[in-house]
Formats: structure tokens, C-alpha cells, sequence
């Protein structure tokens, strides 16, 4: 009997303290459980303010790009482009890009997006959204890539409601990055040297810009809907299957005889370059030691005693401390003074090439003008069209003087090449048809040089205010009222900033 | 004879009972796990996940795992005292609630991570460690008079490693 009491009494004893154990494991676990919660984010969540609920400090850095405000017109600084562009939207108006959060305010308010009045009208199309908003990979989850790829830019005007955000990069679940256009997985499969699914995470953190940051065109895609009908999408397409050097996409486009427009004065069948950064970046020392744009534009930031990386992207230059003096044992003054030169070099060669094109352009279109036949014109033209493809290439790579000084400079010096052969041959026409000395009008302005190519700045500019005074209003209006849960007020630009007028 | 018939069924029930909550209590600590090496083990309680987050973030994550540095190495039976010892002061602060937001090693376990470094990294330090014979030492706690990780401070964890600071370490994420 004695032995059961005691058998009894230390079971109860010990069952009764492991029991108080167990209550206490279960409480931590469920505290573990709790704060191993993924965020309840819906997916493809094109409001970035949802995000933030859960990533308070990666929000908020984001919103900072609102301070890259400033408008910079670029062709104000060099009226050269203007003329070499006559005949396509960037000769009306074209700024330095401002920070994430202007993007979808700028490609609304700039000239080249034109006036619509409805849905059909209007000179882009819709992939000139592509790579403006997170609305966009939602539109493309919903409607399907070819449908989002086919119409007008006014088409989605109402459901095109936040600038580039959280859903552009990541995972809603696992907050992992994540690319969400399908486009660069296949141009990096068909340029075949990095395929897409062999892509590490720190290749992830240039992959996610990527999406963005190349060269790509609108490639006419023709498809059948559910119903029969035809269509033909505009599918934006890095041009990477010949590699990604500017030869290899200049041979890509002449192959297919590709134009994206054609010039006003010239006739040249032209080639436009869109930042085509990933490209350039790739050729430059810090891309050739797999550095990632993140370890630069999106340096790790410290609040109190917490680490982040911060999403206020821009140049890592207005924070040397926390960027370049990461791996650089050199002093802030003398970074800033190392890039400012590199920059001057890259100007210089620019400003050189421009001017030379602009001439040629002028040159062509005398020669025209005295009854030169096509054949005599053609391999001028060639060489027009390659000297400002690679002068567009070189600069438009935003940050190639940095990213890759040596490549820019040795494109700078190809297009300055292609652009004097092309006008040594235009002298040669020129001479034949009577005028061996020509030279092309002198324009001292902007405003002079779009005068000079036709162009009618007032009336583009009264029906640019008008169409931001009424169907940009309604836009605004049906994506809040559409319960569709897609609009922020937040994401509204306050202050109207643009290069042709202060208010609107 | 019945009562003590009685008497004996009641306590074969009372400890078949205490079998049971054994059992499950084994089950719900995972009490096994911490036989292994897997650093996960480390994170069963959210008190860690700061230590884990920083060290998989780490260069030493590709050679180093906690148990590593944290344990003895050079022989099994110093290897199992030690977990026993810290496994034992992990549970008793984790079930009274009696650790504040900022852990910090045990001189103990100083002890063991120095003697690691030098193990790991014997040829790099062998100068230093025939230096430090000669001069006064600053610390008796450890090998050579001064803790590697005075100098090396972001080593591996970095420098704020309060449970606070890394509040998107979403738990483990397999590599």
C-alpha cells in the first residue's frame, strides 16, 4: 500500500508539473507561430500603402523618392535633340526621370502620351504602360499578356492607378523577389548565356530592375481572341537574341528591318534606344564582379537597432558613406570629384555627336529637297540611323558613364565614326545637286528648334491641359468608385510639375 | 485486500498518466531535435531568430553552423555537457519568462567560441597567440586575454542583434 501512495503521489506531482510545462510550451509556440505569420497581402496587391502596413520602413523610404521632384528638361539643355528626333514624341517633351513615385504622373502629363478623348484615341499604345505601375501585372494576370498588349494607352487609363510599387518586385506571400513580366525570361532564355530559372538570388536583385531597365520595341504580335476576332498586340521585347552589345541589337533590328520611326527631315528609318542600363551595366567593372543594383541604389540603412535595406532608390552618390565607401577606401569629396569627371567625358563626346547628327539630318533633307534619287540616299541613311541608334544607346543608359565609362565612350566614338561618314557621303550628293556648301539653319533654343521641325507646342499643349482636366478626371473617378479596391489617394501627386506649363 | 487491490490500479493509472504527459511532452518540445546540429533546432523558440537571421546573413553560414562555434569540439562527452548546461538555462529563462530582450553569452560559452575561433582559424592567429603569452592579459575568461569579437564586432551576428532588429525575418527560409 505504501509503495502505491508513493507511486501516486509522485505521478500526480509530476503530471501536474509537466502539465504546467506543456501549457508553457504551447504558449511560446503559438507566440513563434504568430510571428512567423506571413502578411495576409493580396496577390498581385497593386496598392503599395497595403504593403506597407506590414514593412512600415520599406514604405516609407519608397514614398521618399517623392523628394527626386525636380524637372530637368533635357531638351532645354541640348536643342540638337530636338532635330534629331523630329517626327517622334520625344521632340515634344522629354525630362530626366524624377524618383519611383512620379512615374506613373509623368508618363500621364508628358507631351508624347498625347490628348485621347476616349479609349481609342491617342498616338501610344498600351505597352507604354508596361513599365510604369503594379497595376499592370495585375491587368495582365486578369486579361491575359496579348490583351494587355492590345489597343490604345487610354484604354487603361482607369485601371492604371499606382506607380511602380511593392508588387512589381515581390512575392505577396514570402515577400521573396520575383519577377512579374514575363518578357525578360525570355529574352534572357532566347540570349541563352543566363538563362532565366538559373538566376541566383543576388541575380534576382538585378533581375527585378531589369524588368524595366533594357532596351526593348513594340513587337507586333498578331492573335485570335476566344470569339474569332483578330488582333494585333504591341508586345514589348528585349531585342537580346544576337547578345546584348549595342552591335549585336543594332544587327537584331536591321535584320527585321525594324524602324520606330521615320525622321521628319531625313527620312531616315530610325531607331529609338530606351535606357538600356541592365545592358550596359553588365559590361562595366561592377557588373563584370556580379555586384547587383541593389548592393548600390538600395544600400542597407539603420533605424535605432533595426537593419533594413532602403527603397529609396535613386543615385548612390547622395550617399557615398552607406554605398560606394562600403568596398572603397577613398574619401566622399574625392568619389564625387572621380564621377563628375566621368560624367564631363561622356558629355563632352555627346554633345559632339549630337551636334554632328543634328547637321547630318539637315544635310539629308537638302539633298532631298534638290531631287536626290533613294538609291544615292540609302547608304547615308544607314549610317544616320547607326550613329544616333549608338548615341541614343550610349545615353539613354541611365548612369552608363558610370556604370560602364569605357563601353559608353567607345559607343559615343562609333556613333561621332558613323555620324561623319554619313556626312561625308550626304557632301558628296550634296555637291552633285548643286549645293556643295550647305550648311543646315542655326537654332539657338528649344523652342527655335522645334519651330524650325513643325512642331506646334500651343496647340499640343492646350489639348494635353485639357485631356488632364477631363478624362484623366474621370480615370481618377471610375478607379475609386469601381470596388475594385485598387486605388490610393495617397499615391496622388500634389504639386503639377512639368516642363510646358506650371499649372494646370 | 480489495482496498489494496484498489490502491494498486490507481497508481498503475496514475503513472501510465504521467507516461503519457511524458510522452506528449517530448512530442510538443520537439525534446529530440536538440540532439541534432540543425540550426533550425536553435529557432523552436522565437527568442533566437534574430541570431539566426544575422548568422544566415553571414560569411560564416557557409562553413560554420551555431553548435560550431557555440559548442566544444574536441570531444563528444564536453560537447553534450555543454548543450545539457545551456539547454538547461535555455528552458529554465524561456518558461519563467526571465530573459530581456538583448541576450549575452555566458562566460562559459565565451570561453568555448574563443577556443573555436582559434581552432578554425589556427594558422591566421598562431603569431597573435605566441604574442599574447608575453603581455598582460585583459580578460581572464579567455584564450589569449582579449575576445576576438572585441575587435571583430560584426562577427557573425553584426552589432544590434536585440531580438527587435530584424522584425521581417520571416522564420526559416530553406536554401
Amino acid at each position: 500500500m505504501n509503495k502505491s501512495i508513493i507511486v501516486i503521489v509522485v505521478s500526480v506531482i509530476a503530471t501536474v508539473l509537466m502539465l504546467l510545462l506543456l501549457g508553457s510550451i504551447r504558449g511560446n509556440k503559438a507566440d513563434q507561430a504568430m510571428i512567423n505569420t506571413v502578411p495576409d497581402i493580396r496577390e498581385l496587391e497593386p496598392r503599395s500603402a497595403e504593403w506597407g502596413k506590414y514593412f512600415p520602413r520599406q514604405y516609407d523610404s519608397y514614398m521618399a523618392t517623392k523628394e527626386s521632384d525636380e524637372i530637368k528638361d533635357v531638351l532645354k539643355k541640348d536643342p540638337n535633340l530636338v532635330v534629331l528626333w523630329a517626327g517622334y514624341g520625344f521632340s515634344k517633351d522629354y525630362n530626366e526621370p524624377r524618383g519611383h513615385y512620379y512615374m506613373l504622373e509623368d508618363n500621364i502629363n508628358t507631351l508624347r502620351t498625347g490628348a485621347p478623348v476616349d479609349e481609342k484615341t491617342g498616338p501610344m499604345p498600351t505597352a507604354c504602360w508596361t513599365c510604369k505601375s503594379p497595376d499592370v501585372p495585375r491587368l495582365m494576370e486578369e486579361k491575359g499578356e496579348l490583351e494587355f498588349f492590345t489597343g490604345k494607352w487610354a484604354r487603361w487609363g482607369d485601371e492604371i492607378v499606382n506607380p511602380i510599387g511593392c508588387a512589381d518586385c515581390h512575392d505577396n506571400e514570402t515577400m521573396q523577389l520575383s519577377v512579374k513580366r514575363d518578357f525578360l525570361a525570355r529574352a534572357l532564355d532566347a540570349e541563352g548565356s543566363e538563362p532565366f530559372d538559373e538566376a541566383t538570388h543576388q541575380d534576382m536583385r538585378t533581375l527585378v530592375c531589369v524588368q524595366c531597365h533594357a532596351e526593348y520595341y513594340f513587337k507586333k504580335t498578331d492573335w485570335e481572341d476566344p470569339d474569332g476576332k483578330e488582333h494585333t498586340a504591341g508586345v514589348v521585347t528585349f531585342p537580346w537574341d544576337n547578345g546584348l552589345s549595342v552591335e549585336a541589337i543594332e544587327q537584331y533590328y536591321d535584320e527585321r528591318k525594324f524602324t520606330d520611326w521615320t525622321h521628319k527631315l531625313s527620312k531616315t528609318p530610325m531607331l529609338k534606344a530606351q535606357h538600356p542600363g541592365y545592358e550596359t551595366f553588365k559590361t562595366g567593372i561592377h557588373g563584370q564582379n556580379n555586384l547587383a543594383c541593389a548592393d548600390c541604389h538600395m544600400p542597407y540603412v539603420r533605424e535605432g537597432g533595426v537593419k533594413y535595406s532602403s527603397h529609396k532608390i535613386g543615385s548612390p552618390l547622395d550617399n557615398i558613406s552607406n554605398t560606394c565607401l562600403n568596398c572603397h577606401g577613398e574619401s566622399e569629396e574625392q568619389f564625387k570629384q572621380i564621377v563628375e569627371r566621368k560624367l564631363e567625358r561622356k558629355e563632352e563626346l555627346a554633345a559632339a555627336a549630337t551636334d554632328i547628327i543634328a547637321k547630318a539630318h539637315f544635310e539629308a533633307a537638302k539633298a532631298w529637297e534638290l531631287g536626290a534619287t533613294e538609291e544615292e540616299m540609302t547608304p547615308a541613311l544607314m549610317d544616320i540611323r547607326h550613329a544616333q541608334w549608338r548615341w541614343d544607346f550610349a545615353v539613354a543608359a541611365h548612369g552608363g558613364f558610370f556604370h560602364a565609362p569605357e563601353e559608353t565612350l567607345r559607343i559615343l566614338g562609333t556613333a561621332i565614326d558613323k555620324g561623319h561618314a554619313a556626312r561625308l557621303k550626304l557632301r558628296i550628293i550634296l555637291a552633285k545637286h548643286g549645293a556643295p556648301e550647305y550648311e543646315g539653319p542655326a537654332f539657338s533654343s528649344k523652342e527655335k528648334a522645334q519651330e524650325l521641325i513643325g512642331l506646334q507646342m500651343d496647340k499640343l499643349v492646350d489639348e494635353k491641359i485639357t485631356f488632364l482636366n477631363t478624362l484623366r478626371e474621370e480615370w481618377i473617378k471610375k478607379a475609386s468608385h469601381s470596388g475594385k479596391e485598387i486605388y490610393d489617394p495617397k499615391t496622388e501627386v500634389k504639386e503639377f510639375k512639368t516642363s510646358y506649363a506650371d499649372e494646370k | 485486500m480489495k482496498k489494496s487491490n484498489m490502491m494498486t490500479y490507481v497508481a498503475t493509472g496514475c503513472a501510465v498518466m504521467m507516461v503519457v504527459v511524458f510522452v506528449t511532452l517530448v512530442y510538443e518540445s520537439r525534446a529530440l531535435s536538440y540532439l541534432s546540429s540543425d540550426p533550425k533546432v536553435c529557432i523552436t523558440c522565437h527568442t533566437m531568430n534574430t541570431h539566426y537571421a544575422t548568422w544566415q546573413h553571414s560569411s560564416h553560414r557557409e562553413q560554420a553552423s551555431c553548435v560550431d562555434c557555440h559548442l566544444p569540439r574536441d570531444s563528444f562527452v564536453k560537447k553534450m555537457i555543454a548543450k545539457s548546461i545551456d539547454g538547461y538555462n535555455h528552458s529554465v529563462a524561456m518558461t519563467l519568462g526571465t530573459y530581456g530582450k538583448n541576450l549575452r553569452v555566458t562566460d562559459n560559452a565565451a570561453e568555448r567560441i574563443q577556443n573555436n575561433c582559434i581552432s578554425c582559424h589556427a594558422e591566421a592567429v598562431a603569431q597573435m597567440h605566441e604574442n599574447s603569452e608575453r603581455y598582460k592579459k585583459f580578460d581572464d575568461e579567455v584564450p589569449m586575454g582579449r575576445r576576438c569579437w572585441d575587435c571583430h564586432r560584426m562577427v557573425p551576428h553584426g552589432r544590434t542583434k536585440s531580438l527587435l532588429s530584424t522584425p521581417d525575418n520571416l522564420g526559416v527560409k530553406e536554401l
